[in-house]
C-alpha cells in the first residue's frame, strides 16, 4: 500500500458516453488518479438511465445512482466533462491517440442558475425528444431537472428567431451567448473506452406490431417516461388516444428482438422492464389487467427470478406464451386487439386490451451512427473488444446487451483496462 | 400435466424432413408466429407452430396422422415472417412428401418418384409395357403397334392404336385409384383419430352422408381458389395454379368424351377441328402450357423448390407440350417427328396416371379430404 494519491499517470483516458457505463467508467479511473476526458453528445449526462422511471429489481428512481455519480464528478478535478460533444476522428496507436472532438454551442454559460426565465421568455415549442416526442419544450430548457451539468441549453432550432433574443433579454445573469461558436478539439490520450450505448430500436420498422399506426401502441422506453414523474404526462400513465386510464394493458415481448428481420439478439433487459412496468400498471390501477405476450421469460439470476416469481403471483397479470405477430385496432373504442397462439394450449389468443406496449430491444449506437475510429464490430453493431491490441475498449451496451448491473460490472472492467494501456506505455 | 406421456423420438424422420427440404426445422424456438401469420390457419389448434416442434422431435405418427399439413397450402407468410429463417411453409411441404409416402402402396414405388436419378426408370417402365403388350398381342394376330406407319394421313391408329393405348391406360387409372383409395381408408380415419385426440373436432364418428356434404361445400372453394387467394407472399402462384388445375379438368373430361365416342358410339378419329370437344381440350391443353411456364418461372430461382415440386411442373409441361405438338404436327403434315412426339406423349400420359398417387400431385386428392374433413369437423 502507498499513500501516494497521484497514480504513475503517463496520459489520459477518454469515455465516449456519459450514460451509466461511461459515468462509471470515467469515475474508476479518475478515482484512481488518472485524468479522464468524458465526452457526451447530448447537453446531460446519464444517458438512457436519466429517462428510466424506476430500476429494476429494487424499483428506485434513477437518481438513486446518478446523483452519487454526478456528485463524485463534481468533486473530482482530474474528469473533463465535455457535453454536446462528438468525437470526429482518431488517429494513432494504443497509448498515444489524437482524438478530434466537436463540441456545439450550449449558448448558456456557467452563470446559469436554473431560474428559468429564458424558457419564459420564448413563444415557440419544440418537440422534446427526451420524452420521445409526446410531449414538447421551449427552444430554452432543462432536459430534466436533475440534469448535469445543471444549466439550460438553448436549442439551434430558434438561433437566429426572436425566441433566442426574448430568452437572452430575460436572462438576469449574462448566462446567454448567442455568440457561442462550435469548436474542435484535439486532445491526446493514452487510450479510449466507448460507451455509446444504445437506441431503442425503431419501432415502426415492425410492420405487423402497428406502431406509429395506432395511437395505443407505445414502446417500452415510451412507458418509462409516462410513469416518471417528470415525464411528459406527470407519471400518469394514459392512454394517447383519449387520456383515459387503462383498464388493460398487454405487453408485446421479443418486439423487434430475437428476430432476423430486425434484431436478431435477445436485448436482455425486455423481459425485466416489462416484468417492472407491470407494476407501474398495477401500482397505478388495481383492477387493471396486464397480459404479457412472450416467447420465454428470461428472468436471469436468483433476483431476477425472485421479482419474476412475485409478479407471476399477481393474480391480475396475465402470462401468454406466444409471440404477438399481429394487431388489429377497433376505430370506435380505439381499443387494440393483439393475436397470438398460446404454445401451452395450442389454441389462438384474441386479446382485446385499452393500450398494447411493444418491448422493443435494444440497438447499439454505433449500428445507426457510424463511430470514427477503428474498432472490429459485430455485424449487428456492437464493438467487439480485442484485447490483444488494446488501446480502445467497450463498455456497457456498446459492446453488448446489458442490465445497469452488467454495463457497470463491465465499465469497471474496462477501466482497468484503460489504465492497464497507459501503465504498459 | 394431466396428460403427459413418453415422447418417442423418431429420429430417421426428423432426417427425411431435413432431406425432403425441411431441414431448417432445428431453427425454430416456437414462438408461434407462423400460427398468427398463417392466414389461413384456423382458431383452434392451428398450424404450424404444433408440427415444427412435433417434426423437430421425430413424433412422426402426430404429423403423417394429420390433416393439418394438408391444409397448409404453402403460402410462405409463416416463412416470411419466421425470425428465424425455420421456413415453416418448407417443413410443413416436406411433411406432405413424406405423408404421400406413407400412405401409398408400395412406397417403394413413391421413394423412386421422389428420386430424381429414379426418374429414367419410372419413364422407361411405360415405354417398356406399351412395347411388350404391343409386340404380344402382334402375335396373336391384333396389329395395334405399327413402327412403320404409312399413308398420307398419319393417325394414332396406324401407328400406336388407341385401343392399345387404351387397354394399358384403363388399368393403370383403375390401379391408381385403387392405391388412392387404401391410401384414403387410412388417411380418413388417422385425421379424425388424430383431430379427436388433440382436440379439433367434437364429431365421434364419420357419418358418411355428412362427409359428402361437407365434400360439396369444399369443392367449389377448392375450384375457386379461395384460401390460395387469401395468402400474400405466394397469392401470385394462385392464377397459374388454378390453370393447370382447369387445364386437367378440361382435358380430363374431353378424354372421358372420346373415350365414349369410341368405344361405345364407334366414331372414329380424328375428330374435326370445329368440334366443341376439340376446342376444349386445345383450350386446356393451352392452360396447362402457361400455368405450368409461369409456374416454372416463379419457382426458378425459390430455393424452396424441390425436386418433388420439379417433378409436377416438369409433367405439366411435358404433357401439355408433348400434346399440343403431336396435334400441331400432324396438322401441318410432319408425321415422323409427330410419331415419336406422341410416343413421347404417352409415355407421360401413363406416368401422370400411374405415379400420381406416389407424387406431389396425390396433394390433390388428400388436401381435398382433409380440406373436406376440416368442413365436416366444424373447425374454424
Amino acid at each position: 500500500m502507498t499513500n501516494d494519491q497521484s497514480a504513475p499517470v503517463s496520459g489520459s483516458i477518454m469515455v465516449v458516453g456519459g450514460g451509466i457505463a461511461g459515468l462509471t467508467t470515467a469515475l474508476e479511473a479518475a478515482e484512481v488518479g488518472y485524468e479522464v476526458y468524458l465526452v457526451e453528445k447530448n447537453p446531460y449526462l446519464g444517458g438512457r438511465v436519466a429517462q428510466l422511471n424506476q430500476y429494476f429489481p429494487k424499483l428506485c428512481p434513477p437518481t438513486c445512482g446518478l446523483e452519487i455519480n454526478f456528485r463524485r464528478i463534481k468533486d473530482n478535478p482530474r474528469i473533463t466533462v465535455l457535453t454536446q460533444a462528438e468525437v470526429e476522428k482518431v488517429d494513432g496507436a494504443p497509448g498515444d491517440y489524437a482524438v478530434s472532438v466537436k463540441v456545439s454551442p450550449r449558448y448558456v454559460n456557467e452563470n446559469c442558475t436554473l431560474c428559468g426565465a429564458c424558457a419564459e421568455a420564448c413563444d415557440m415549442e419544440i418537440s422534446n425528444e427526451f420524452n420521445f416526442g409526446m410531449d414538447r419544450s421551449k427552444g430554452a430548457y432543462l432536459p430534466f431537472e436533475m440534469a448535469f451539468p445543471a444549466r439550460y441549453v438553448i436549442s439551434p432550432q430558434i438561433i437566429g428567431t426572436d425566441d433566442a433574443t426574448k430568452a437572452k433579454e430575460a436572462c438576469e445573469y449574462d448566462a446567454i451567448d448567442l455568440e457561442m461558436e462550435p469548436k474542435s478539439l484535439d486532445l491526446k490520450v493514452g487510450s479510449i473506452v466507448w460507451a455509446t450505448g444504445w437506441e431503442p430500436y425503431d419501432a415502426t420498422r415492425i410492420d405487423n406490431l402497428g406502431f406509429g399506426q395506432y395511437d395505443n401502441i407505445v414502446t417500452n422506453m415510451m412507458l418509462e417516461r409516462m410513469a416518471a414523474p417528470n415525464g411528459p404526462t406527470k407519471g400518469q400513465i394514459l392512454r394517447p388516444s383519449d387520456d383515459k386510464a387503462p383498464e388493460s394493458v398487454a405487453f408485446v415481448q421479443c418486439a423487434g428482438s430475437r428476430d432476423e428481420n430486425h434484431l436478431p439478439y435477445c436485448s436482455y433487459i425486455c423481459c425485466m422492464a416489462s416484468l417492472k412496468q407491470a407494476t407501474y400498471i398495477r401500482e397505478r390501477y388495481p383492477e387493471a389487467e396486464v397480459y404479457i405476450f412472450y416467447i420465454d421469460m428470461r428472468a436471469p439470476g436468483q433476483r431476477y427470478e425472485k421479482f419474476y416469481n412475485m409478479i407471476k403471483a399477481d393474480e391480475k397479470v396475465f402470462f401468454v406464451k406466444g409471440k404477438v405477430a399481429e394487431v388489429s385496432e377497433d376505430p370506435s373504442s380505439r381499443q387494440v386487439t393483439v393475436v397470438a397462439e398460446d404454445a401451452v394450449s395450442g389454441e389462438k389468443v384474441r386479446q382485446t386490451v385499452d393500450m398494447v406496449v411493444l418491448a422493443t430491444g435494444m440497438q447499439p449506437t454505433a449500428a445507426n451512427a457510424k463511430l470514427s475510429a477503428d474498432l472490429t464490430m459485430t455485424e449487428d453493431g456492437f464493438i467487439i473488444n480485442d484485447f490483444d491490441t488494446g488501446g480502445m475498449f467497450a463498455a456497457g451496451c456498446a459492446n453488448k446487451p446489458a442490465d445497469v448491473v452488467s454495463s457497470n460490472q463491465n465499465a469497471t472492467g474496462m477501466a482497468l483496462k484503460a489504465i492497464q494501456t497507459l501503465a504498459r506505455k | 400435466m394431466a396428460d403427459s406421456y413418453l415422447v418417442e423420438p423418431d429420429v430417421g424422420f426428423i432426417e427425411e424432413v431435413s432431406r425432403l427440404g425441411g431441414a431448417d426445422v432445428k431453427k425454430c424456438y416456437q414462438c408461434a408466429t407462423c400460427a398468427v401469420a398463417c392466414p389461413i390457419s384456423p382458431d383452434t389448434k392451428p398450424y404450424p407452430r404444433k408440427e415444427m416442434i412435433a417434426a423437430s422431435w421425430g413424433l412422426k405418427d402426430r404429423l403423417i396422422n394429420s390433416g393439418d399439413i394438408w391444409l397448409c397450402h404453402n403460402c410462405g407468410d409463416c416463412s416470411t415472417k419466421c425470425p428465424r429463417g425455420a421456413k415453416p411453409g418448407d417443413v410443413l411441404a416436406a411433411l406432405r412428401t413424406a405423408a404421400v409416402a406413407e400412405y401409398a402402396t408400395p412406397k417403394a414405388l413413391a421413394k423412386m418418384v421422389s428420386d430424381p436419378k429414379k426418374l429414367p426408370i419410372l419413364l422407361a417402365i411405360p415405354a417398356v409395357i406399351f412395347l411388350v403388350v404391343g409386340l404380344l398381342l402382334k402375335m396373336v394376330g391384333i396389329n395395334w403397334l405399327n413402327f412403320a406407319p404409312t399413308g398420307d394421313h398419319l393417325w394414332g391408329h396406324s401407328y400406336i392404336n388407341n385401343y392399345l393405348v387404351d387397354i394399358i391406360m384403363i388399368p393403370t387409372f383403375t390401379g391408381a385409384i385403387a392405391v388412392f383409395a387404401l391410401g384414403l381408408k387410412r388417411f380418413i380415419s388417422a385425421i379424425h383419430e388424430n383431430a379427436v385426440a388433440e382436440g379439433k373436432t367434437d364429431k365421434t364418428t364419420i357419418d358418411p352422408a355428412g362427409f359428402v356434404q361437407a365434400l360439396i361445400k369444399t369443392v367449389p372453394t377448392i375450384l375457386k381458389h379461395d384460401k390460395f387467394n387469401e395468402c400474400t407472399d405466394n397469392a401470385d402462384r394462385a392464377t397459374p395454379h388454378m390453370m393447370v388445375l382447369f387445364g386437367f379438368i378440361a382435358l380430363f373430361i374431353v378424354t372421358g368424351s372420346f373415350f365414349v365416342a369410341e368405344w361405345i358410339f364407334h366414331i372414329e378419329g380424328p375428330y374435326r377441328q370445329i368440334n366443341p370437344v376439340k376446342w376444349l381440350g386445345n383450350l386446356g391443353g393451352l392452360a396447362l402450357i402457361i400455368g405450368g411456364l409461369i409456374l416454372m418461372k416463379k419457382r426458378m430461382g425459390d430455393e424452396a423448390t424441390t425436386y418433388w415440386d420439379w417433378y409436377l411442373v416438369g409433367m405439366v409441361l411435358a404433357l401439355g407440350i408433348t400434346g399440343m405438338l403431336t396435334q400441331l404436327l400432324r396438322l401441318g403434315g410432319a408425321f415422323g417427328l409427330m410419331a415419336i412426339v406422341y410416343w413421347i406423349h404417352i409415355i407421360f400420359v401413363w406416368a401422370l396416371f400411374a405415379y400420381t398417387p406416389f407424387s406431389k400431385l396425390a396433394h390433390i386428392v388428400y388436401r381435398t379430404v382433409a380440406m373436406t374433413y376440416q368442413e365436416y369437423s366444424g373447425r374454424k
